[in-house]
């Protein structure tokens, strides 16, 4: 913080403390003392970097931090300001340069994408609707700051407050109040309605004119490519700047039942739901959800799947944008699977995957080319380190194998009359033996009897229950395992990748069901943040225990698809890319497709089930990745945070040198 | 396809005692010995008649393993008939239906009628439990008793058939209110004054079934 020079600029301010005064509220008072410190006007002359025409700063604000993924520590903080321009107020967000020091490593890369994204250069005020106020009792004070539009750039946390003091200065300059219904709710520019106008008399003197706002002025930077804009939630902003008349006292309700109107694609339901959202002081993301609504909805419409939206008119000065019409936020277009040549290319000269990050992307949005699958499964299941060479895991492979061997002898040589007096055992192998007869046979690599590849199926499940004694054999095992084989055909590399993907799904399998009630639960939650009349219904209807996504969450949807599909969303999944949990995503956008079956037939808990269980081999999987990318990009951090710590296929919180364990001592 | 009651049932039992094959032998008229396992629930349904009345059966199929139980309790709301099954070469399967009977009466409506099946009887040299223990376990419980086979059909129709007779008898003698669904007990279309009440559905009466 820079607190000398503001301090400076600001001290001999001719402005009568009046200005700072929103009489309503007691927090503001303070906030103009504290004001003095943050409050700057800068001349050109001071600022060199300010190439423009005369540009007043007249607030800054440093570690203004947003947090776009789901890593908790995925933040890119910068520095938000408000300034003159040509008699218009803006306001721009930049992020600081350089390597965050708040992002972790792992995540950098990550985080650098969305730095250019987020990045506000000037935001006319006049394209603001209204900003919301959010103070958590726990955790950090943040904005949201809704645009005409009906759109909402993500939330600006203040990890050096400064809250107040931005309010403060926004109503030295701009129309300013409070809204009726939600005193956390500042609307901006609300010249339309008298009543509001009624309720405060705070129009100021040297208020800027925001209408005077340039267009060429305008806008937001948004200079990923494509690829990487298509992430902006915030991008299409100028939708409604035309239509926007404000005839509600309502900001809220004003703004999604124009939404919803528009799209008339959300039930009545939907709407009440909607609107009483916007009356829920409590709710923290009420303005975010309306806004999923608005996008995922308008989605829904299908018409402009994977297309650029074009504003309708650009009647609005404000509302031009300068570039290539913005996206929505789409799931972008099924790539191709990784081909040879370019798995070739990601590899140094020993093998070492160079830039692992890029190469989960490219999985996750096209998956593998099957030939290639069997070496790159064993990076993505973590069998394999990505910075390993050839020369290593060849060797790791001949090391793996005499391990397996081992562990495979263990029971290998327990002899008949051991057997008998070793009930777990027999009980064990009894179930695997049962249960590898039923699984997959009718791929041709299992089908017909005596088929060796079911006896692979069954040592190496009978082996990992005695590998991992504790969690055993679960049914579903075999349904995991049964892709790994195919595509492994080798039996130690294939327990190998199978034993990686159980250090994160074993939970799954756990007799107390503690992971599937984890991932149930955290599910309900994404579907409360992202379709809350869908959550609603689910409430009412007492289907809040989520076991009808019980089979899609058990076995990652294994049942749902065909066996070519399940190895590319599996290898999809197991990326990791935009979440650990993003099959959960993928579990609300299925359930929002059918969501206007589901409440219009008003179906209970066994039909609902009934008709889960019916829609395998029913659901298109290009969209429904297509639709959970999207639902997980909107929701950024705050789904994050409906998903508990240690969820699967997170790795477990208490772990042993990366071991699975369980409580109780066998062996 | 109208009826004039739906009943739902639930198959259960340790796993591979054969749930699945006896749905698919009565669902479907065949046996098929290579599927995939149970995961979850699956669904099945037949129309049968009785007493001239159209009854659908809409069938759920669940889980055995153990670990399924706390999600398999969900499924029992609102079944009005059960097939309790175990599988008569496997010992362990007929000691573990007590554990089940347990979770049925806990989680089930108190009138659900429970058929108890000893399964794969085709299999019976390799036989370890005895008919009459299945007989004697299932009048000690108050349950309705077949040995039955998925694989040769032999009493699979009499079992789901015999136990919807029980319903239907239940609903005629006033046990069931079938106007609420928990009983498991749906009301169709056809029946001309079916107006609720205790389907004293008239005109035809005569023809039992059992």
């Amino acid at each position: 913080m820079r607190g000398g020079d503001v301090a400076a600029a600001e001290a001999g301010s001719p402005r009568s403390p009046d200005l700072y005064d929103l009489s309503d509220d007691s927090d503001y008072a303070a906030a103009a003392a504290a004001s003095d410190r943050t409050v700057m006007r800068t001349d050109p002359a001071d600022r060199g970097s300010e190439e423009t025409a005369r540009v007043d700063v007249v607030y800054e604000k440093e570690r203004v931090t947003i947090h776009p993924s789901q890593y908790g520590s995925g933040r890119i903080s910068g520095k938000l300001r408000l300034f003159l321009q040509q008699g218009s107020l803006f306001l721009s967000w930049e992020p600081n340069e350089g390597a965050d020091s708040l992002s972790t490593s792992s995540v950098g890369v990550e985080i650098e994408k969305y730095r250019n994204l987020y990045t506000i250069k000037a935001l006319p005020l006049s394209d603001v609707r209204f900003i919301r106020r959010y103070t958590p009792t726990f955790g950090l004070d943040y904005i949201i700051i809704v645009l005409s539009s009906g759109l909402a750039f993500p939330p600006f946390y203040f990890y050096n407050s400064g809250i107040r003091e931005l309010f403060a200065t926004l109503k030295q300059h701009v129309f300013i109040i409070r809204s009726d219904d939600d005193p956390n709710v500042f609307l901006v520019n609300d010249f339309q309605d008298p009543l509001q106008k009624s309720l405060s008399s705070l129009e100021l003197p040297g208020v800027a004119s925001v209408a005077n706002a340039m267009s060429r002025q305008n806008s937001l930077s948004f200079t990923g490519s494509n690829d990487e804009s298509r992430h902006g939630a915030t991008s299409s902003m100028s939708q409604y700047s035309s239509k926007q008349k404000h005839k509600s006292n309502d900001p809220g309700r004003d703004l999604s039942i124009q939404v919803l109107e528009k799209f008339s694609l959300v039930t009545k339901f939907a709407r009440d739901t909607t609107s009483s959202l916007f009356r829920d002081n409590s709710g923290a993301h009420a303005y975010g959800r309306q806004q999923h609504e608005y996008i995922l909805d308008n989605k829904a419409t299908d018409k402009h799947k994977n297309q650029y939206i074009t504003p309708e008119k650009a009647s609005t000065p404000s509302a031009t944008i300068e570039s290539d019409p913005l996206p929505l936020v789409w799931g972008k277009q099924r790539d191709h699977p990784l081909s040879v040549k370019e798995w070739a290319a990601f590899l140094d000269p020993e093998g070492r995957v160079m830039d692992s990050k890029a190469l989960r992307k490219k999985v996750f949005y096209g998956g593998v080319d099957h030939a290639l699958r069997k070496e790159v499964w064993k990076f993505l299941l973590g069998y394999h380190e990505y910075d390993s060479t050839y020369a290593e895991r060849e060797y790791l492979a001949a090391m793996k194998r005499a391990e397996y061997e081992a562990v495979k002898s263990q029971w290998k040589s327990i002899s008949a009359t051991q057997a008998k007096r070793f009930t777990k055992f027999r009980e064990r192998k009894g179930l695997i033996d049962k249960d590898v007869v039923r699984t997959d046979r009718s791929i041709p690599y299992y089908e017909g009897d005596d088929n060796q590849n079911v006896v692979v199926l069954r040592d190496i499940l009978l082996t990992y229950s005695f590998y991992n004694f504790n969690l055993g054999y679960c049914q579903g095992m075999s349904d995991f395992l049964a892709p790994i084989l195919y595509v492994m055909e080798d039996e130690s590399e294939s327990f190998w990748c199978f034993a990686s993907l159980m250090e994160r799904l074993g939970a799954n399998f756990n007799r107390d069901q503690n992971g599937m009630h984890a991932q149930l639960l955290a599910l309900s939650k994404l579907v409360e943040l992202l379709d809350p009349p869908l959550h609603n219904y689910f409430r009412q209807n007492d289907c809040l225990n989520y076991f009808f996504c019980f089979r899609w969450v058990l076995i990652q949807f294994k049942r749902e698809f065909s066996f070519d599909q399940i190895m590319l969303l599996w290898e999809v999944l197991w990326t990791h890319y935009l979440s650990e949990h993003f099959h959960l995503y993928l579990c609300v956008a299925i359930l929002k497709k059918y969501r206007q079956r589901i409440i219009g037939e008003q179906m209970d808990f066994d039909t609902l089930l009934k008709f889960i269980n019916e829609l395998s081999g029913q659901i298109n999987l290009d969209r429904a990745i297509q639709d959970a990318e999207a639902l997980c990009t909107i929701a950024g951090e705050n789904g994050a945070s409906c998903i508990p710590p240690g969820t699967p296929p997170s790795m477990p919180i208490e772990t042993d040198g990366g071991l699975y364990v369980q409580e109780d001592e066998v062996l | 396809m109208s009826y004039a009651y739906l009943f739902k049932y639930i198959i259960i039992g340790d796993t591979g005692v054969g749930k699945s094959c006896l749905l698919l032998q009565f669902t479907d008229k065949r046996f098929q010995p290579v599927h995939d396992l149970t995961i979850g629930v699956e669904f099945g349904a037949r129309m049968i008649t009785i007493d001239n009345k159209p009854i659908k059966l809409q069938i759920w199929d669940t889980a055995g393993q153990e670990s399924f139980r706390s999600i398999t309790r969900s499924y029992y709301r609102g079944a009005a008939g059960a097939l309790l099954v175990y599988d008569i070469t496997r010992r362990e399967t007929f000691n573990h239906l007590a554990s089940w009977l347990e979770d049925a009466r806990q989680h089930a409506n108190a009138n659900m009628t429970v058929m108890l099946i000893g399964n794969k009887c085709d299999l019976s040299h390799r036989r370890a439990v005895s008919y009459e223990e299945g007989e004697q376990f299932a009048k000690e419980h108050g349950l309705v008793f077949m040995e039955a086979s998925a694989k040769t059909a032999q009493n699979v129709e009499e079992a789901f058939i015999k136990t919807a007779g029980t319903i239907y008898k239940k609903i005629q003698d006033g046990i069931f209110d079938v106007s609420n669904e928990s009983n498991g007990i749906k009301v169709g279309y056809v029946v001309p004054n079916s107006s609720g009440g205790g389907a004293g559905s008239s005109s035809q009466a005569g023809g039992c079934c059992s």
